[in-house]
């Protein structure tokens, strides 16, 4: 399914219909992740073990929030705008995996950092599938993203290890890694296999979503194994090569707009100050990056 | 554990004192700190030293600079017209000095 050497667009101009759907199923996929997971880690904010831990996890709260709005600038160039994008849209045309919108058991910090791990290691690998893109917007953005995700790695491991470094801690991350992990797997999860395929067979993304969870999980079970950490097997469907949902996905997969009812009550907090000043548009209190 | 933070703006520059975080070792003392001190002024790079091994004489224990005139210390008796660049920078260092010690 490689795509073809001479297919290239440089903006969405040079996109069909079919093409222009891909593009922003995949912008929307990287957007809404980033977006969430951001809001959801600031409850962390004065919560976290440390003030150090505190603000870190605060700064990759920000990272993800920067990240979420370069993508969302590149579906500005599809006529939408930041109030259609977040202010103003459905909470069910979100298409962010359910494992962000999972809400923190009070005080569960374990949660919080197997939830960066499964959520980094996707990330990075998505991103490095996106760095030769077909379309050029995206691929311009990778690198910008990829330099700031090193640390978000670096950061789970380095936590992970420490957790897991006696029997509460392990039994900790034990309980968040089976909570977490068919929430995760959503991750990899096409909203609609046509538009999927079209994603691949023009080259938007380098590999196909299996491709990408297969080497997600081999990566994320050896090194939680590492630490002593068990990881869930991975049933493969029969037809390997067709994306067929593994029995051990959640009931809800995020991707098609189907959430958790945890989103919902996000959605409306994340929106509450607007909603409640009576506003119709998005203010604006930074000037736009471009 | 506290470890206290240098902080070099540039390749090349000192490494300069900025603050401190809570760490249990050198390895988490490095990523916090990276985000607590480097993160909005430009860095170049960051050290961190456990606080118990900084070693430190203070006005406590030593008179700095003697307890006696040494002002043959900065260049002043060279103070023809016009002033070399030197000269008059070795001045300027000590009637700071001696301002700042005066203050004191």
């Amino acid at each position: 399914m490689a795509a073809a050497d001479d297919v290239e667009f440089a903006d969405t101009d040079d996109l069909d219909e079919a093409e222009q759907e891909a593009v922003q199923d995949l912008l929307f996929r990287l957007a809404d992740d980033e977006l969430v997971l951001a809001e959801r880690y600031t409850e962390w904010q004065v919560r976290a073990p440390t003030l150090e831990s505190d603000i870190s996890m605060a700064n990759i709260a920000q990272d993800e929030l920067g990240h979420a709005r370069l993508w969302y600038e590149v579906l500005k160039d599809f006529g939408y705008d930041e109030t259609d994008l977040i202010w103003e849209r459905d909470a069910d045309d979100f298409r962010h995996s359910t494992l962000v919108e999972q809400p923190f058991e009070e005080g569960d910090w374990a949660d919080a950092i197997v939830r960066a791990y499964l959520y980094d290691v996707a990330e990075d690998i998505q991103l490095h599938a996106l760095e030769n893109s077909t379309f050029e917007p995206i691929r311009d953005r990778v690198g910008k993203v990829l330099g700031e995700e090193d640390y978000h790695l670096e950061y789970a491991t380095n936590w992970l290890k420490r957790l897991a470094a006696d029997d509460e801690g392990r039994e900790n991350v034990q309980d968040a890694v089976d909570r977490l992990y068919p929430y995760a797997l959503t991750l990899f999860e096409p909203a609609d296999e046509e538009v999927e395929a079209t994603i691949v067979e023009r080259g938007l993304r380098g590999e196909d979503l299996v491709e990408l969870r297969d080497t997600w999980h081999d990566r994320v079970s050896d090194f939680l194994e590492s630490i002593g950490i068990e990881v869930p097997g991975l049933d493969l469907p029969d037809q390997y090569d067709v994306h067929i949902s593994p029995d051990e996905l959640p009931e809800h997969l995020g991707r098609d707009g189907d959430h958790t009812d945890h989103w919902e009550s996000l959605f409306d907090e994340m929106t509450e100050a607007y909603d409640e000043l009576g506003r119709d548009y998005a203010t604006h209190i930074m000037d736009d990056d471009e | 554990m506290i470890w206290e933070v240098f902080r070099q703006n540039q390749a090349g520059d000192y490494h300069t004192h900025c603050g401190n975080v809570h760490a249990p070792d050198r390895e988490m003392a490095l990523l916090f700190a990276e985000i607590q001190h480097g993160r909005r002024k430009p860095t170049n790079s960051l050290w961190v030293v456990p606080q118990d091994e900084i070693g430190e004489v203070d006005t406590e224990d030593a008179k700095f600079g003697g307890t006696t005139d040494k002002s043959y210390r900065f260049a002043r008796t060279y103070n023809v017209e016009p002033a070399a660049e030197e000269v008059e920078a070795s001045e300027k260092e000590l009637n700071e000095a001696e301002r700042k010690r005066g203050e004191a």
